[in-house]
């Protein structure tokens, strides 16, 4: 059976547990003394603990809490407290935004108002842990690329309430749900005219994917020349071993090219940040500078043009443009039961009308070509004309 | 040999079963496909029962009818006027089932002896105005294929996809009094005329899936997914689509929701609105209702018109002045009551 060996999955050292080195204690204190746990060590270190939250720790947690328990609450309240239904219908729940026609006013706490509060202690919280990570990497006099890249994720995830503020309604703001998230994706891409004609959603790809190479090329390199002591990656930044010098040579080999111990943390550094931050720029960019980026693409070269599939006469392209569902400000539809539409002549059916035997001319026999017509036809739809 | 298994996997998965079809309905390279499961067409054909037609009428000019209070039907022979009440009860209310709709102790009136108005009769009389209307106004929907009572209903008294106002079906609005269903902009930049919100374009999307699921097709029958909006870029079944929805516009308008008044309030929906109509009443999961069998021919009473797709109805004799009127195109036809879908080429098919 194979079996990957390597100093730091065959042994794990018991001892007491290292509680690191001494800090600033005044703002708050580890918890715990530490323990071991030989799972753990199967992935990462075996030592569990002690662990540091302090006032933003702990304020994020909170603020986290409640903004879990108001989404959970809502979404349990929205199948009627029914404990069974909240768990088989959980993917599709959703803690939705205040409706469109409520624009950037404050709405009822049911009408997206427990919305609004989810989202600011959500966002409060992510802040909190945020200068928790900030924190945390300066008390060990670290560098602040963490928070730094961390920041970039927040950014992209604020554009998303940023976009709305810009574009003047809540209603835009992303649903808290599993499902109903991804489908506010999908009909965001589709109102705004396909974002991945988007060019800041196309670099955003581009970084992720990229990332995503760059991860697996570095991961690989690293575990091919663990044998020559490769994964003692930071050493051999400073005092290149045998592990270094191959593992640029292979990929000099490969390609011509290699980053160094040291530059390939900062290209997968800067195309981790790079993903979220040129996403978040394409969000704001849509439905402020560009409403459909088809059409932008279309004007800028980038869309391949393709034969007419439709041949449409020019008597009907008026007719098939149809209406836009929002027209002005306060266009928004609200959910109104119209009135009960009263046909004409319902009246009259409603009676016996045996002595009215007054008979419509008929169009068969007078005339073929004005088609059927009704005897009761409407000149206006009844009741339903509501926009 | 264990080794290859991984690969031998991807093979098959590529060969696939050989029983789907996939038809290409853009141009090339843009997966513009619809694919057709063969068994799964196979199994649907066979739930469709096409009732046989009652035997034509025969050499029997329209006529005088010798009845009252015949409202709808009064161009046509006794006959055929028979023939279409016999084909109708089979395919609404069970066959030979006159008094689903009729005082049988007076067959013209529209109440039963207690007094009671028989409402299945004054929404059968409605629904005759309403086929006509469909069969006359909306060709570039329904062709030449037109419709009869048994393209919804097939057999039941009430057709499937009935729906009632609720906050589940908001998005089925469109087809009664919504505007467009539109949200792309059709411009670059944004415009004051377009504010519809990523949740408007959520109903825009759940009518969709509502028309995708009715007809048993995906997206790309009717869009070139790359931009919703283009009608250049979609395959020419969005149009016959687009005229569908203006259709059940009327139909749900003009025709379901009026009918309000007269039903008892079992038919009624929770908010005592009349049962309205969508793509699936009609469709029950097919592209075209009944796979396109065509049962208008065989029934004038239902199609309006003395010919069907240019060939006259047999045995409908027709007086001389109005053959001449039909042939004659400087004859304006009469002014419609309904708001025509298009000044085009409705009627003329």
């Amino acid at each position: 059976m194979l079996e990957y060996q390597n100093l730091f999955t065959r042994v794990q050292i018991r001892t007491v547990p290292d509680p690191g080195i001494p800090i600033d204690e005044s703002t708050g204190q580890r918890y715990g003394t530490g323990f071991f746990n030989s799972l753990a060590g199967k992935f990462g270190d075996a030592q569990i603990g002690p662990i540091y939250l302090g006032w933003a720790g702990i304020l994020s947690l909170i603020f986290g809490f409640i903004a879990f328990e108001i989404i959970g609450l809502n979404m349990w309240r929205s199948v009627g407290w029914d404990p069974v239904e909240f768990v088989r219908q959980l993917p599709w729940l959703a803690l939705e935004p205040p409706p469109p026609q409520y624009g950037l006013r404050l709405p009822p706490l049911d009408q997206g108002g427990w919305y609004l509060m989810a989202g600011f202690f959500l966002t409060l919280s992510i802040f909190l842990w945020w200068i928790r990570v900030y924190r945390r990497a300066r008390a060990l006099q670290m560098g602040t690329h963490l928070p730094w890249a961390f920041a970039s994720a927040i950014f992209l995830y604020l554009t998303f309430f940023i976009q709305p503020l810009l574009v003047g309604s809540w209603s835009e703001m992303v649903p808290f749900g599993l499902f109903p998230h991804l489908d506010w994706t999908s009909a965001f891409s589709i109102r705004y005219g396909n974002l991945y004609y988007n060019p800041f959603h196309a670099l955003s790809i581009a970084f992720l994917y990229g990332s995503a190479v760059l991860f697996a090329m570095h991961g690989a390199t690293i575990l091919a020349v663990a044998r020559m002591g490769g994964q003692n990656e930071i050493e051999q930044i400073t005092d290149r071993g045998t592990a270094a010098e191959r593992s640029m040579l292979f990929w000099r080999w490969c390609m011509g090219f290699n980053a160094t111990m040291e530059s390939i943390h900062r290209w997968a550094w800067w195309f981790a940040v790079l993903t979220t931050f040129t996403g978040g720029i394409g969000i704001l960019l849509t439905g402020t500078v560009v409403d459909n980026w088809y059409l932008w693409g279309v004007k800028h070269g980038l869309v391949s043009s393709y034969p007419d599939q439709n041949v449409i006469a020019p008597d009907q392209k008026d007719f098939l443009r149809g209406r836009y569902q929002g027209t002005t400000p306060d266009s928004f539809p609200t959910y109104v039961v119209p009135q009960p539409a009263m046909m004409p002549d319902s009246a009259a059916m409603m009676t016996d009308s045996l002595s009215a035997d007054s008979l419509a001319t008929d169009s068969l026999r007078t005339d073929s070509t004005a088609a059927a017509k009704p005897a009761a036809a409407t000149t206006t739809p009844p009741g339903g004309n509501t926009p | 040999m264990r080794r290859l298994a991984p690969l031998a996997l991807v093979l098959v998965g590529a060969c696939g079963d050989g029983k789907t079809d996939s038809v290409q309905v853009g141009f090339r390279g843009t997966a513009m496909e619809q694919g057709y499961d063969r068994g799964d067409l196979k199994a649907k054909f066979a739930t469709v029962n096409i009732p046989a037609p009652p035997p034509p009428a025969g050499e029997s000019p329209p006529g005088p009818l010798p009845w009252k209070n015949v409202q709808v039907l009064n161009d046509i022979s006794v006959a055929e006027f028979n023939r279409t009440m016999i084909a109708m009860s089979t395919w609404v209310a069970g066959t030979g089932n006159c008094a689903y709709c009729h005082n049988l102790a007076n067959m013209a009136s529209d109440t039963l002896p207690s007094g009671a108005p028989i409402y299945t009769k004054l929404v059968a009389r409605r629904m005759l105005q309403m086929t006509r209307q469909i069969n006359g106004q909306y060709q570039q929907h329904v062709a030449n294929t037109g419709v009869t009572c048994y393209t919804c209903h097939v057999g039941k008294p009430l057709p499937s996809g009935l729906w009632f106002y609720n906050k589940q079906t908001d998005y089925l609005r469109h087809y009664l009094d919504r505007d467009g269903a539109r949200v792309i902009t059709q411009s670059v930049a944004p415009t004051p005329e377009n504010r519809s919100s990523v949740k408007q374009t959520e109903w825009t999307y759940a009518l969709m899936i509502s028309q995708s699921k009715s007809l048993g097709v995906n997206c790309t029958y009717c869009h070139n997914s790359r931009q919703f909006a283009s009608w250049r870029e979609a395959p020419p079944a969005r149009v016959k689509a687009y005229h569908g929805i203006m259709m059940l516009r009327d139909v749900n308008q003009n025709y379901l929701s009026p009918l309000q008044p007269v039903y008892p309030a079992v038919r009624l929906g929770p908010m005592g609105d009349a049962p309205k109509a969508q793509c699936l009443t009609c469709h029950n999961g097919a592209y075209k209702p009944l796979y396109g069998a065509q049962m208008t021919k065989d029934f004038p009473a239902l199609w309006g018109r003395p010919d069907w797709n240019g060939v006259p109805f047999p045995g409908l004799g027709l007086p001389a002045d109005s053959a001449a009127a039909a042939t004659d195109s400087t004859v304006t036809p009469a002014p419609s009551a309904m708001p025509r879908p298009s000044s085009g080429s409705a009627g003329s098919n």
